[in-house]
This record gives C-alpha cells, sequence and structure tokens, in this order.
C-alpha cells in the first residue's frame, strides 16, 4: 500500500505527540506534573480571564491581518514574478535563486537585519529617506503601532516570495502553450490570455498557495519574534498566537502553564482545521482541469 | 498539469516521444512566443527587486568581515580592513567541521525519507476516490495545523520511551515525519492534475502499479517534487530548536546549534553568527540552484510529453 | 494481496502506538535512584544559559576539579530563549543535568512544582546571606530552598566619564543637578539618555532606576506585598509620570529605538548615559575597552516619600539539582561548594558579576562601586521579586505599559491600573 509507510510515519512521531499537545489543555498542571483532569477550565479561562481577554483577541486579528497582508503582497508579488519569469528560461534559474535567497537564512538573524535597517538611530533607510527629503516618512518603523505590523508583514514577504514564485512557475508549466498561442494568433493581448485562459488554470495552485499562506499566517512566530520579541512589541502591535503561547508557556511564573498553553495551541488548531476545511472546500468545487 | 490534447502522444509508450509539432510552428509564431511577457521593463523591474531584496544580505555578508565591537560602534560601516577572525571563530567555536556531517546525515536523511514515502501517499490519495482515503487525506493535512514546536515536549517524550533521545535517527525520523504534511499537500494538487488516461494507457500496455508510479508519475511531478524537497531541506537545515532539545552529546550537534553558542543572554557576537551563516547558507544555494534545474528539466519534459 | 497489506499494516500500527502509549507518561516524575556514598570518578553534568561564560566557567571548574580529585566537571552552556525549554526537558527526561542554573523567583517555580528538583535546606546553610536573595531560589508555596543564589545584579545609572567632562558634567546628588544635566547635554546635541524602549523588557528596570525612591522603594514592597497598598497608589503613579517627563532626554522615536541600539548610542560615544545593569558591565568593557565608565545612583526625584537614592537589586540564576541525578551525592557536594566564598570570589573575578556569595572583594572599581552603593541603599526590583509568580507577570504589563506610557496612547494613572488589574488575576497579599 502505497500510504502505509507515510501513515506509520506520521502517526506515530507526529500525530500521536499532537494529540498528547492538545489533550494536555484539559488538565491543570503543577510544572510538569500532570494534575487533574479539569475540563474545559483551561479554555474558559481563556475567554474570561486576563491576560486572555485583551490579548488573545487582539493577536488573533494580527494574525487575520498578516494573513490578508500576505496575500495581498507576497502571493500577489509571486504571482506576477512567476508569470513575468515564464518566458525568460535564461535568466529564470538566477533570479529564482536570487528572489528565494531571503528564505534560506535564518529568521532570528533576518530580524535582527531587518531591525538595524530600519532603526531610527542608525538604520539607512530612514537616513536615505532624510537625504532624498522625505523627511516625514523618516517614521520608526517597528516603533510605532500602526506600521510595525506591516513591516512585518512587508519584510516575511520578502523572506517568502520564493514560494509562491516557484510554486507558481511549476503550474505555469503545466498549462499547454498551444491555448495561450491561440489566443495571441487571434489577437488577444498577453493580460487577456492571462485573465481568460491561464489564470483559471491555476486555480488549484493558487488555492493551495492561499491555504498555505493561511497556515503559515496562523502559526508565524520565528519572524514576529525576531521583529517584535515575546511581548510583540511596541505595545502588543506585533503580537501573535504564536508569541502569547510561548510567553504564557515559558515566561511567566504560572505553575499552570502547561495547561494555558496546551488551551491555546488547541484553540488555534481547531481554527486553522476549520479555515483550512472550507478553504479546501470552495477550492474543490472550482478546480478546472481541462479536458477533463 | 496537462491536458488530454497530449494523451495520443503519451500512448505511444512509457517514455514519451518528441512532439512533432515543432515542425508545425509556423516562422512568424516563433518570434511571437519568444517574446516573454512585459519585455524590457519587465526585465527591469525584476532585477531591480533582485537587486533590492538581496541588500540585507548584503549588509549580513560585509558585516562578517568586521569585528563585534566594530559593529558595535558603527553599525553599517565598510568591511575595511577586511577581518577573517569571525570565519576562524565559527568554524573552530562553532565546530563547524564536526557539525557539517551530522546536519548533512540527518538533513538528507530526513528529506529522502520524507520526499519518498510522501510521494507515494500522495499517488495513492490523488487516485483512489473511496472514504477512508478523503480522511486519510485529512488527517495528514491537519499536521499542518498545528506548529510542530508546541508539540515538543510530547515528542520528547515519545523519543524518550523509545529511548532514542541523544540520537540522530531519532531526529531525523521527527523531521521526516513532520515534513510529510506538507509534502503530501502539495503533492497530491499536482497529481490530481494528471489525467486518469495516462494509467489507463500504461495499464493497457501491462505495467504494474509500482512501475507505473515509479516511471510515469513521478518524472511528471518532478518540478513539484523538487519544490517540496527545497521547503523542506531549508528549514530543517536551519532548525536548531528540535537537536537542542533532542540530542545531548556534543558530537551530534547540527551546525544550527552550533550557530546558537554566539547567541549570549545580554549580548550576541553578531559577526561570528554572520559568518557562520554565510557558511552554513552556501550548501543551501547549492541545493536551490539543483532544484530549480529539476523544476525547469520536469516542465519541459512535462510539456513534451 | 492488498488486504494481506493492509492486515500487517495495522497490526504494525496498533503495535507501535502499544508501545508508544507504554513508554510515555507525563504525569509523574519518576524517582531518582542516585548513588548515594559514591563520589570517586564521577562526571557531573551542569546546564547553564550563560553562553558568553562559558571559558569562565571551565576556569572556575577547573579549581574545583583540582580540589577534588575523581569529579569531573562538564559545563554546557545553551542559547538563553530557548533554555528554559530545553531543561524542563532535561529534568524530565533521561540525559538531563546533575546541577542545572535555574532561573529565580517566579520562574523558578514550575520546576519546583514539577518535583524535578531536590530540596536542599539540610545541605546548605545560607543564613548569613541577604534574604531577599535567598528568597530568589525558595519555593513559593513550601517555602523550601531549592538552589544556591548565584549572582546579584543591580540597577543604577552608567555614564561617560569623557562626555561629561567634556561639558563640564558631574555625577549629580540632587534631582535639579540630574535635570540639569540632561538639559545641558540635549542643548549640546548629544543624546543625554540612551534607552531602548522597543524591547519592553527593559522598562520596568528604566523605572526603577529612574524612579524608585518616588514610588517608596523598600517601603513600599512591604507595603503593596502585605495589601495595604496597591499599584495604584499616587506615589507609584507619579513614580511612572517621572518616566514620562524625561522622555524628550531619551533617543527620537524611544519606542521603535532597539535595546541592541541604545548598547551601541552608548558604547559609540553617541549617548552621555545609559540606565542599566551591573550585567551589562563586562559587555561595555569588551565592546569598547576606551570607554571610561561611571557609575551613579539617580537621586531621588521631588516629592518622594523619602529622599536616598536607591539601587535595584535582585537575585539573577542559581545552581539546583536535579531530582533525577545518578550523582546526587557528588552534586550535593558541588553544590555546596557553590556556597562558599572561595566560589563567590571566582565568579567575580572571571564571570565578572557580583556574586550572590556575602563578603566577596571585588577587583573592578566599578563593580565595587555598584556594590557598595547597594549595601547602602538597596531596593528590590519590585515586579521580579514579587510579582513574576503567575500570569501575567507583573514585568510584562509594565514593560508594555510603559510603551504606551511614552507613545503617548495611555496615561500613567492608566497604565498604573492596568498593572493592578492584570497582577490581581493570581496575586493574593500577605506574605
Amino acid at each position: 500500500m502505497f500510504v502505509a509507510p507515510a501513515l506509520l510515519l506520521f502517526g506515530v512521531f507526529v500525530l500521536y505527540p499532537m494529540g498528547s499537545a492538545l489533550s494536555y489543555a484539559f488538565f491543570s498542571w503543577q510544572g510538569t506534573s500532570r494534575g487533574a483532569f479539569v475540563g474545559f477550565e483551561n479554555f474558559v479561562a481563556l475567554f474570561t480571564q486576563e491576560p486572555f481577554t485583551t490579548q488573545l483577541p487582539r493577536a488573533f486579528g494580527h494574525n487575520i491581518a498578516f494573513f490578508v497582508g500576505t496575500m495581498l503582497i507576497q502571493n500577489t508579488l509571486g504571482l506576477g514574478i512567476a508569470v513575468l519569469l515564464h518566458r525568460r528560461a535564461r535568466t529564470r534559474r538566477m533570479l529564482q535563486t536570487l528572489y528565494a535567497m531571503p528564505y534560506l537564512v535564518s529568521p532570528i538573524v533576518i530580524g535582527y537585519l531587518w531591525t538595524l535597517l530600519l532603526s531610527p538611530t542608525f538604520g539607512p533607510v530612514n537616513a536615505l529617506l532624510r537625504q532624498v527629503g522625505l523627511k516625514s516618512w523618516a517614521l520608526p518603523w517597528l516603533g510605532d503601532p500602526t506600521t510595525a505590523l506591516w513591516v512585518v508583514v512587508l519584510v516575511s514577504a520578502w523572506q517568502w516570495v520564493g514560494f509562491p514564485v516557484l510554486l507558481y512557475g511549476a503550474a505555469l508549466g503545466g498549462v499547454p502553450e498551444e491555448l495561450s498561442e491561440a489566443a495571441l494568433v487571434d489577437g488577444a493581448s498577453h493580460w487577456q490570455t492571462f485573465r481568460s485562459i491561464v489564470f483559471p488554470l491555476l486555480v488549484p495552485a493558487i488555492g493551495t498557495v492561499s491555504i498555505l499562506t493561511f497556515i503559515f499566517a496562523m502559526e508565524a512566530f520565528a519572524l514576529p519574534y525576531a521583529l517584535g520579541g515575546s511581548t510583540g512589541n511596541p505595545a502588543g502591535a506585533t503580537d501573535f498566537i504564536s508569541l502569547l503561547f510561548y510567553r504564557t508557556a515559558f515566561e511567566n511564573g504560572s505553575t499552570n502553564a502547561i495547561g494555558s498553553s496546551s488551551a491555546i495551541a488547541t484553540l488555534l488548531f481547531v481554527v486553522i482545521f476549520g479555515g483550512a476545511v472550507v478553504a479546501t472546500k470552495v477550492l474543490r468545487r472550482h478546480q478546472v482541469r481541462v479536458g477533463a | 498539469m496537462t491536458t488530454t490534447l497530449q494523451a495520443p502522444a503519451a500512448s505511444a509508450g512509457p517514455h514519451p516521444p518528441t512532439p512533432p509539432r515543432a515542425s508545425r510552428r509556423p516562422a512568424g509564431r516563433r518570434g511571437r512566443r519568444t517574446r516573454p511577457v512585459g519585455g524590457l521593463v519587465g526585465s527591469t523591474a525584476l532585477w531591480i527587486y533582485a537587486i533590492g531584496a538581496l541588500i540585507p544580505l548584503l549588509l549580513m555578508v560585509s558585516n562578517s568581515f568586521r569585528s563585534t565591537s566594530s559593529l558595535y560602534s558603527d553599525p553599517l560601516g565598510a568591511p575595511w580592513p577586511i577581518n577573517f577572525d569571525s570565519y576562524r571563530n565559527a568554524w573552530t567555536v562553532g565546530h563547524f567541521g564536526e557539525y557539517f556531517t551530522n546536519s548533512l546525515l540527518v538533513t538528507i536523511g530526513a528529506v529522502t525519507l520524507s520526499t519518498v514515502v510522501s510521494t507515494m501517499a500522495a499517488y495513492a490519495l490523488a487516485r483512489c476516490r473511496s472514504r477512508i482515503f478523503t480522511i486519510l487525506e485529512s488527517v495528514f493535512i491537519s499536521g499542518l495545523m498545528l506548529p510542530i514546536h508546541l508539540a515538543i515536549l510530547p515528542i520528547f517524550y515519545l523519543l524518550d520511551g523509545f529511548g532514542l533521545v541523544d540520537s540522530r535517527l531519532g531526529l531525523m525520523l521527527v523531521y521526516a515525519a513532520s515534513g510529510v504534511p506538507f509534502s503530501i499537500f502539495v503533492l497530491t494538487v499536482f497529481f490530481r492534475q494528471l489525467p486518469p488516461e495516462l494509467e489507463e494507457a500504461a495499464k493497457i500496455d501491462g505495467a504494474n502499479s509500482w512501475v507505473m508510479f515509479w516511471r510515469i508519475m513521478v518524472p511528471l511531478v518532478r518540478p513539484a517534487v523538487a519544490t517540496v524537497v527545497v521547503f523542506r531541506f531549508v528549514p530543517i537545515w536551519n532548525d536548531f530548536l528540535f537537536p537542542l532539545v533532542l540530542l545531548r552529546t556534543r558530537e551530534k550537534y547540527t551546525v544550527p546549534v552550533g550557530l546558537t553558542t554566539f547567541f549570549g543572554e545580554y549580548s550576541t557576537d553578531w559577526s561570528s553568527l554572520f559568518a557562520g551563516l554565510v557558511i552554513a547558507t552556501l550548501p543551501l544555494i547549492v541545493l536551490f540552484l539543483l532544484a530549480t534545474k529539476q523544476i525547469v528539466a520536469g516542465l519541459t519534459a512535462g510539456m513534451s510529453k | 494481496m492488498t488486504g494481506t497489506i493492509r492486515r500487517s499494516f495495522t497490526a504494525l500500527t496498533m503495535a507501535s502506538a502499544m508501545v508508544a502509549l507504554a513508554a510515555c507518561s507525563p504525569s509523574s516524575p519518576s524517582s531518582s535512584s542516585g548513588s548515594q556514598g559514591d563520589t570517586k570518578n564521577v562526571t557531573l553534568s551542569v546546564w547553564s544559559w550563560r553562553t558568553e561564560d562559558v571559558a569562565a566557567y571551565t576556569t572556575i571548574f577547573a579549581v574545583y576539579e583540582k580540589n577534588h580529585p575523581g569529579t569531573k566537571v562538564d559545563f554546557k552552556a545553551f542559547k538563553n530563549t530557548e533554555y528554559n525549554l530545553i531543561l524542563t526537558t532535561g529534568l524530565a527526561g533521561s540525559g538531563g543535568p546533575d546541577v542545572a542554573q535555574v532561573r529565580s523567583y517566579g520562574q523558578l517555580q514550575p520546576s519546583i512544582a514539577s518535583k524535578s528538583l531536590l530540596p536542599l535546606d539540610g545541605v546548605v546553610d545560607l543564613s548569613s546571606w541577604d534574604a531577599n536573595v535567598v528568597k530568589s531560589a525558595k519555593g513559593k508555596v513550601d517555602g523550601k530552598l531549592y538552589a544556591v543564589p548565584l549572582a546579584q545584579q543591580t540597577l543604577q545609572m552608567f555614564y561617560n566619564k569623557d562626555v561629561f567632562a567634556k561639558y563640564g558634567l558631574t555625577p549629580p546628588t540632587t534631582w535639579a543637578e540630574f535635570m540639569a544635566i540632561n538639559t545641558k547635554l540635549k542643548a549640546a546635541g548629544v543624546t543625554p539618555m540612551a534607552v531602548g524602549a522597543k524591547d519592553s523588557w527593559t522598562l520596568p528596570m528604566l523605572h526603577q532606576v529612574l524612579a524608585a525612591p518616588r514610588f517608596g522603594a523598600s517601603a513600599f514592597e512591604t507595603a503593596v506585598t502585605t495589601g495595604k497598598k496597591t499599584f495604584t497608589d499616587p506615589d507609584w503613579v507619579a513614580s511612572l509620570d517621572v518616566v514620562k517627563q524625561l522622555k524628550p532626554f531619551m533617543p527620537d522615536s524611544v519606542v521603535g529605538v532597539a535595546y541592541t541600539d541604545a548598547q551601541i548610542l552608548f558604547t559609540s560615544g553617541k549617548a552621555a548615559m545609559f540606565p542599566g545593569g551591573s550585567f551589562e558591565l563586562g559587555f561595555f568593557q569588551k565592546q569598547n575597552p576606551g570607554l571610561k565608565l561611571g557609575v551613579f545612583q539617580v537621586p531621588a526625584p521631588q516629592g518622594s516619600p523619602a529622599m536616598e537614592p536607591t539601587t535595584t537589586g535582585y537575585a539573577d540564576g542559581a545552581f539546583g539539582i536535579s531530582a533525577k541525578s545518578h550523582a546526587q551525592a557528588a552534586s550535593k557536594e558541588l553544590v555546596t561548594w557553590m556556597a562558599t566564598k572561595e566560589f563567590g570570589q571566582l565568579v567575580a573575578d572571571n564571570v565578572k558579576q557580583l556574586s550572590a556569595v556575602p563578603g566577596v572583594s571585588y577587583s573592578d572599581p566599578l563593580l565595587k562601586e555598584m556594590k557598595e552603593n547597594y549595601t547602602k541603599n538597596p531596593t528590590p526590583y519590585l515586579l521580579l521579586v514579587d510579582f513574576r509568580y503567575g500570569a501575567p507577570s507583573g514585568t510584562e504589563v509594565l514593560g508594555t505599559g510603559v510603551q504606551e506610557l511614552l507613545m503617548g496612547k495611555k496615561t500613567a494613572a492608566v497604565v498604573s491600573a492596568d498593572l493592578q488589574t492584570g497582577v490581581s488575576q493570581w496575586f493574593k497579599p500577605g506574605k
């Protein structure tokens, strides 16, 4: 059976620990000693007690905003680049590699580099803006709650743009030449060809990328942590659910840290699962297979 | 992702012949076809973004040639005179020599295992439409929905129970397993795009399941496989959390763990860290170039099927 | 064929599942089977988060190994931000440390609650130590001692002697003098104080350095921990206002300035003062050996209940014994040695931090000065020492609060109220 090995590997090393981690949420804990079964108490606490009542919805909102921003910026840019690269066979590999390079570096260092670049005291970005005369634009990018989140979106897009470029590139490769050529011969412009012929055939790939982006946006940790610290500086403007998990699990002195943080993890899982199920259903319905 | 327009050509045998359509192409069409979208403006834009996107990384490389103290007094100064101390430091203090082999072993092992089992599973999941398989697929994909680092404590207990703590094999198994959901998710989409006629044609020719899978289907999804390999290799290569938690003897550590020694509680040795990262990233670049070559090769092969 | 495969695969999955279930039980930690009397030819594994100090501790433990033949100490340091997680797995499973550096005050409690550490009440005698320091290594619930405190940190104002000399300034003794220094520096184009408000963890410390006398320092600690006062107290609110008043003397867009940036500002000479901890000293000296450093206590702001300046202090790190250690006797011996003046002196000389052990002498003049200041005018780092025992922690709430204060989004009164709401989720007055 083709599925058996994957199922065994995944089942033992991922599914079972995951299930355990989620089940921790239903107990109270004394450090790493499991206490009594408490049902939904940890979950209720997430909605009735501080700090969760302020921080959880806010973090969740940021995750959603991060998802929307990433879709708009990273994936649109990625698609555009993939289309541009599609026929440029000679330079394609070089450019693809260059675009993907930010992805190859650890997020911790990415965070530091961008914090330095955007620093109000030392950063060249602001220095450049001042030189060019755009002094009013030289904001404290990572220090202003209104801009900080968007900086995270932009840096994340910069880091991950290689992913949609590669995936869309592979998908575009599967679109048969004849269809677009026929349209071009008939006098259609590149844009019209793209919109009516290529784009519908890309829907499965777009769907895949979108679902993966949603999951990624809900789980985002490394980059926000590197840019904004574990408290989502400034003043919680870059707080994400995974950061809230991290603080609850490791930084507070609470002895029930495992219980509360597992409740957050379970909640996150339910949200992502629900979102992905809905998205997949929508996607399946719209999948177009030429000639199928 | 191909169409039935190509089906007649495929039925000629397991090895797709070059299509005769090249000769059908009129001269004028060829000129039109090779003009890429966007023309010169597009090319310029692509290169400008490429260069701009590299600036932070160039900063990192440039800073790796300066000492950390000079970074603290002048963060954006020029790397002159060039200082190789941080590279030496990264190699010795970061134990790069030892750790490189470990990283290679663990990462290549994990990615190979993960990709092989996932490709097999994705093929089956894309092909069979039974209820069980749909459920299985959801089960696999649900693995994407909990970030693995939230389950690190149970994973530790699991490996401890198997006696696999402080074992590169254990680390490799965990990494491989964590790559399965993503790989299956991407590969099923690509497998689904292949027309069922291919298999019917191959069956008529007497090919059994395994041969069909290996010789026909896999080459057709080569771009997707290469993509999946890259996107599993990079995070595993760069991960330091699992080795820190699951390994105990220094000789077994991987490269990112060596880099964490440069992070102090209140101060970080940025210079050595950058140098270490430059060294650590080079294999990834090589991998990426190889993978994109595969992707391109796969695309052209797919089209000429 | 499919049927057999399916059946065998199911069997295999069930088997592995059963093995896995049987093997992992995170509920109760197994008791350790330490070898009781054998201290010969033992290798003790010591874990820490101080990657900066590996060389120093190797030297320190070499001294121990010389005096205790047959015992070897293997010191390992892990990345600080992941250390809590790594230690949890080390104390809970196999292959962990014998002796581990553990956090102080609130962050120590989960390890105690897991019963991962051996109580040390009969093993070491800390009766001559500062009570506030010993408190850092005790269980909040059972009051037992679980670790030997390692270091003390003090918070004060660093200053650049050359810059001060250039503008004819001397360390202030009154608040008016302090304000005059700030004004003069700012007018001259120098950033008076280097503050990195982007990293919120630095802000409660900043508050202590600039305004501890204003809220009443140690007297306030007693009042708030026994419930006589809360954080809505007018003196506390006023102390936050002091921080706000000093904002013009911090870098522009201070909430966007990272902690690293602030360090750079100071070490490069662009800022004259740096409110920070004794832990910064080694770093500043290393990055810019030419920098002439001095420290002073910030004078008490006007309106303070008592006009003495204060130096804030707290214990930072302690060494405890893992309950799963196989070498308990040897570990106890090591930990006992860590409570001696010999060890404290080695720490002071090699790690360059203030040792928690009393009676240690400091060769570095600045360390000596910081210790003397603290001995003269001690006050605890309130939110760490007393208010990090639950979620949300006092430091977390105030850190964010001071950011909001500096951005002008909230007033000092609102920030104080937030703090009170936050800690009252779990804090019960009455020590």
